[in-house]
């Protein structure tokens, strides 16, 4: 047990020390992939191991909540530095805030011979360390090939990579002991190294707005730090305990001073996960490179946000301040979907959707039923898998054609076909049945039905995703019929990860029956599904996933097998009103003065209905107000 | 298990066939409408069997294979509804065929067909959160979102949800493409879009479409017909009257623009679909 | 049998797609009357597509010349087999009044192959359904061979 959690904490920091100091670019690669092998195995043996509660033996005489506290203190007194550095007054304050808040906490209330379990996991801390350790390394191993083009792409004279897998590796390990901490102060610590590991990765290409971007990054999460040390100590005040399990099953009604806590943690869980009105840092992390966007800010580091979120609902189960968890992330669900369709910058696309649904999750878990935590913890999983591939395929497309705007992706299946497909695919799980994310909407749209506002949330972002999502697959193969595209050349080591993943999202899909009987019901005392030959049934209704696989399976295949027996027939060219240039089958038309024009298409984007710059500030009043809303409300 | 395999079969073939004959019907009423005798309501069949005569051609493989999809997802929520499942689970199956016609249109560089497929995805991004709305709001009636559940209820639904019928109305008409609704593609003749979103679809591969149209007919009538479940004959009259009304608004109303038809469905609906709600709730 | 109802479809669900190549108009303007209701060609299944790859029957007014002559062939070769075209009025004919003009290529067969042709100045509307009942014999001949 001991040796697994050193694993998947520790082991990840000194591998990350070790990318820093060993400069050779080979050995750094060995590290990597080792650690992220490494990595994998040991999460999957702790999730057979199940449920546990551990606490370390005192190192070196001292405790490791005292080294902890320690290194909490030298990381804010870092992050100040940074605030002076990059003269950003929030910073300085929030930092001085922290460091206060934590003073009076450690030292004036904290009664430090209680002991409290230092690690706690059940189904839901061993789901994430599954999805930290699997899917992080997956990236790491992709970042391996990516890192150097894009280093060769800048024509930069010392290589930065030692820096750049430093803190991406070590995330991982901040990560797993995240999900895995009993102790609040433990989880606040691996709080923090994220929001620190995220302000340096973002910066990483030094350019203007990287900075710029990171030091906003930087100062908005750091305002979560300060609520989260305010929810501590509100906790502590209320409770007198750091113990996570034990503030979750006493049992006893939550009182005015636990509510506001617990609320203040709510809020930090939501600037971790850039809801609105804090979607703007995420959205600006998107300048960096494409493994820090698919490691950090879609599948991990935000997922801490949720996870905050979803494992504190039970303590304010029933309370208004659920309710206004729940209307806080229906709101950024659709709001955040409906900004998506104005975009056409395919990482801003990905970002608006990943702060979507993350507001669903947490829409999920303000509604606190059984069902909703079963689909906030199948979104987890299924949203980490498909949007991880897709910020993958969107690196890998950027470095080839220079561009992530989804206009010059038009017809990339003629000069990626391989990378085109893998999208399409991680697309499609992310909208259609009977995958994963899919079944999650569905879960969370019925658990959702008992209240009017967040349904009817629920119901319109729904839609909204439908549109964004399907006409970037259709762009994506809009070519001339009979063109037999070039075969793609890519690196193994970004390769493998694209095609596990893909693999991945489908398979997982077809095993979330199991995933869901083995995986999430034990943690539940009433189960809210029945699972009987691959359909999931509840009160209200039933999903029939492995029928649907079989028969959309089936259909699937049956269609290709005609695509197939018809590739021997000349392609037509398409309609354009008689005037095709002879001999062209790419639609280009005869024009004026008898010159070929040829055929340019784009997508609707609905600026006067979704354009960002009227949305925006009318979501972030709507969102200010509601966040008031679930504050207040616990008063 | 039989009554499974029959109802099964029902659905795979019997709907198809009834799909056809009313968008026959359909023909038929709308020429005696404008004072002509219109084609004989068996014409649906003998167009789909004509197409599946024709030479195959299509502009690029994906065409082939989302009809196919679009086809296979149809009948399968037919299906699914047949065997009294889940209506949400329902309506994301349908999406499927929706997301594949559509990509299959966006995958030919012609004009028409792009410009079709994006006003197709409006279309979508108008009716689905009614039509989702309408199933919460039965779920608020009924307790549950199974088919079989629903058909117990005691009193008929209309009675307690005449307002989310309307909201159904809206959707039924953006989904059997009739006018004011139909710019993405439509069942007449012309339009500017030439045939919009179908325009690349041809010979057999449009008749796959148009079976899958029928399914998706059946599909939104079967909605409409749980409004009444108590009685047989009154559900049937519903369905036809509805059926009536749609014609009659499809041919006395002009094609609007798809800007006006997602600011008044959406505040429409979204008004009608609030009363209603609230009105159940603070009954609930 | 069910080839047999394929076959038997092609006459009842002919779709028509109307070209107006150099016409004035007239000829045109009597086609379409055949779809109003009073001579309501609709109930023969006639429905008028405005694309090619859904069409059967591809109705021709007016003279080709140099510029239309390549429009015409494209549309004629982007209809799915088995098709059939009729030319209407005597400059689809034959070129009509027009044949000698410098740009006038000539009728309608000087460039795709015509099944039917309607005479007239303009043709009644009478006359082209006569002309469009006998093509769809026609066609359903040419299908089966």
């Amino acid at each position: 047990m001991s040796n697994l959690l050193v694993v998947l904490v520790l082991l990840p920091f000194v591998a990350g020390l070790a990318c820093y100091l060993l400069r050779a670019s080979f050995i750094r690669s060995l590290v990597v992939l080792g650690t992220g092998g490494i990595l994998a195995v040991a999460s999957i043996a702790l999730m057979m191991s199940g449920p546990f509660t551990y606490s370390p033996e005192p190192v070196l005489g001292m405790s490791w909540d005292s080294l902890i506290t320690i290194a909490d203190f030298a990381l804010l007194l870092v992050i100040l530095f940074y605030g002076f550095k990059h003269n950003n007054l929030l910073i300085k304050l929030f930092s001085v805030a922290q460091m206060a808040g934590l003073v009076i906490l450690e030292l004036f209330w904290v009664d430090h011979t209680a002991h409290v379990p230092t690690f706690y996991a059940d189904q839901l801390s061993l789901i994430m360390v599954l999805i930290i350790s699997i899917i992080g390394s997956l990236i790491c191993i992709y970042a391996i090939p990516y890192m150097k083009e894009h280093e060769e792409h800048l024509h930069l004279e010392t290589t930065k990579q030692p820096r750049f897998f430093l803190f991406l590796v070590l995330f991982l390990g901040a990560m797993n002991g995240l999900v895995l901490s009993n102790n609040i102060l433990w989880l606040y610590f691996f709080f923090e190294i994220t929001t620190f590991c995220s302000f340096i990765l973002i910066g990483h290409d030094g350019t203007e707005i990287a900075i710029k971007n990171s030091v906003r990054a930087l100062w908005m999460n750091s305002a979560g730090g300060v609520a989260f040390v305010a929810g501590m100590m509100f906790i502590y005040a209320s409770t007198a305990t750091l113990d996570i399990q034990a503030l979750l099953t006493s049992g006893n009604t939550a009182t005015v001073g636990l509510l506001v806590g617990l609320a203040f943690v709510a809020f930090a869980g939501f600037t971790k996960a850039a809801q609105l009105p804090f979607q703007s840092w995420l959205l600006g992390a998107m300048v960096a490179p494409t493994p820090v966007s698919a490691l950090l800010h879609s599948s991990t580091m935000v997922k801490a946000g949720v996870y905050v979120v979803l494992r504190f609902a039970p303590a304010f189960a029933g309370s208004f301040v659920a309710t206004g968890v729940a209307l806080c992330g229906a709101f950024t669900f659709l709001a955040c979907a409906a900004l998506a369709i104005s975009q056409s910058n395919g990482k801003k696309i990905l970002a608006y959707s990943t702060i979507s649904n993350l507001g669903l999750i947490i829409a999920c878990a303000g509604i606190n039923t059984p069902a909703a935590h079963t689909a906030a913890i199948l979104l987890i999983i299924f949203h980490a898998v498909s949007k991880a591939l897709l910020f993958l395929c969107v690196g890998s497309i950027e470095q080839r054609i220079g561009s992530r705007d989804i206009e010059d992706m038009r017809g990339l299946y003629a000069r990626m076909p391989r990378t085109a497909w893998i999208t399409i695919t991680g697309i499609l799980t992310m909208i259609l049945p009977p995958f994963g994310v899919l079944l999650g909407k569905w879960m969370a749209i019925e658990a959702a039905s008992g209240q009017m506002l967040t349904v009817v949330m629920l119901a319109m972002g729904s839609a909204l995703t439908v549109v964004y999502w399907a006409r970037w697959a259709g762009s994506l193969l809009d070519m001339p019929g009979g063109e037999k595209p070039a075969p793609e050349e890519q690196a193994t080591l970004m390769r493998l990860p694209l095609m596990t993943l893909c693999l991945g999202s489908v398979v997982l899909s077809l095993a979330s029956p199991a995933i869901y009987e083995y995986m999430i019901r034990p943690m539940f005392v009433a189960a809210p599904f029945t699972v009987a030959g691959g359909v999931l049934s509840g009160p209200m209704g039933a999903f029939a996933i492995y029928p649907l696989f079989l028969l959309l399976g089936l259909g699937l295949l049956y269609a290709l097998r005609v695509v197939k027996k018809s590739r021997g027939m000349t392609y037509a060219a398409p309609y354009a009103s008689g005037a095709n240039v002879e001999g062209s089958n790419d639609g280009s038309f005869v024009g004026p003065m008898n010159a070929p024009v040829k055929i340019q298409a784009g997508n609707y984007y609905l600026p006067a209905f979704f354009g960002e710059e009227r949305l925006t500030s009318l979501a972030n009043i709507a969102a200010i107000a509601l966040i008031v809303l679930m504050i207040g409300g616990a008063l | 298990m039989t009554t499974d395999i029959i109802l099964i079969l029902i659905a795979i073939i019997v709907a198809p066939l009834a799909g056809g004959l009313i968008s026959g019907i359909d023909r038929k009423l709308t020429a005696r409408f404008q004072s002509r005798q219109g084609p004989p309501i068996t014409q649906g069949f003998f167009d789909v069997a004509k197409l599946f005569g024709k030479e195959k051609m299509a502009a690029n493989p994906w065409i082939i294979f989302c009809a196919w999809v679009y086809l296979v997802a149809a009948a399968l929520s037919v299906v699914l509804f047949f065997l009294q499942s889940d209506l949400l689970l329902i309506f994301f199956v349908q999406a499927i065929g929706a997301v594949f016609m559509v990509i299959g249109a966006m995958s030919v560089p012609s004009p028409f067909s792009q410009v079709g497929a994006q006003r197709e995805l409006i279309q979508i991004l108008t009716y689905e959160p009614l039509l989702i709305l309408v199933f919460v709001s039965i779920y608020l009636v009924t307790g549950s979102f199974s088919i079989d559940q629903i058909m117990l209820v005691e009193q008929p639904l209309l009675f307690k949800l005449p307002l989310m019928f309307i909201v159904l109305g809206y959707a039924l008409t953006i989904k059997l493409r009739k006018s004011p609704f139909d710019f993405s593609t439509s069942h007449h003749g012309h339009q500017e879009l030439v045939k919009g979103v179908l325009t690349e679809y041809s010979g057999p591969f449009l008749a796959l479409v148009e079976v899958a149209h029928w399914y998706e007919t059946i599909l939104v009538l079967g909605l409409c017909a749980l409004f009444w479940t108590t009685s047989i004959p009154a559900m049937i009259a519903l369905v036809v009257l509805t059926y009536l009304a749609e014609i009659l608004i499809d041919n006395t109303m002009a094609r609007m623009t798809w800007r006006w038809m997602l600011k008044y469905v959406w505040s429409v609906g979204l008004a009608l679909s609030f009363v209603n709600l609230i009105w159940l709730y603070a009954k609930v | 049998m069910l080839k047999s109802f394929i076959k038997k479809s092609r006459i009842k669900s002919p779709w028509i797609m109307h070209f107006d190549c150099g016409s004035c108009n007239g000829c045109d303007i009597e086609t379409l009357a055949c779809l109003t209701p009073v001579y309501d060609i609709e109930r023969f299944g006639i429905v008028n597509v405005g694309n090619p790859k859904h069409a059967d029957i591809l109705l021709v007014t007016g003279t080709v010349n140099h510029r239309n002559k390549k429009v015409l062939k494209n549309l004629y070769d982007q209809m799915p087999e088995p098709k059939a075209v009729i030319a209407i009025g005597a400059c689809g004919t034959s070129g009509g009044v027009f044949r000698e003009a410098y740009n006038v290529v000539g009728g309608v067969d000087k460039v795709i192959p015509v099944d039917v042709y309607i005479p007239g100045c303009p043709a009644k509307p009478e006359a082209i359904i006569d002309g469009v009942v006998l093509g769809l014999q026609k066609f359903a001949e040419k299908a089966e061979g």
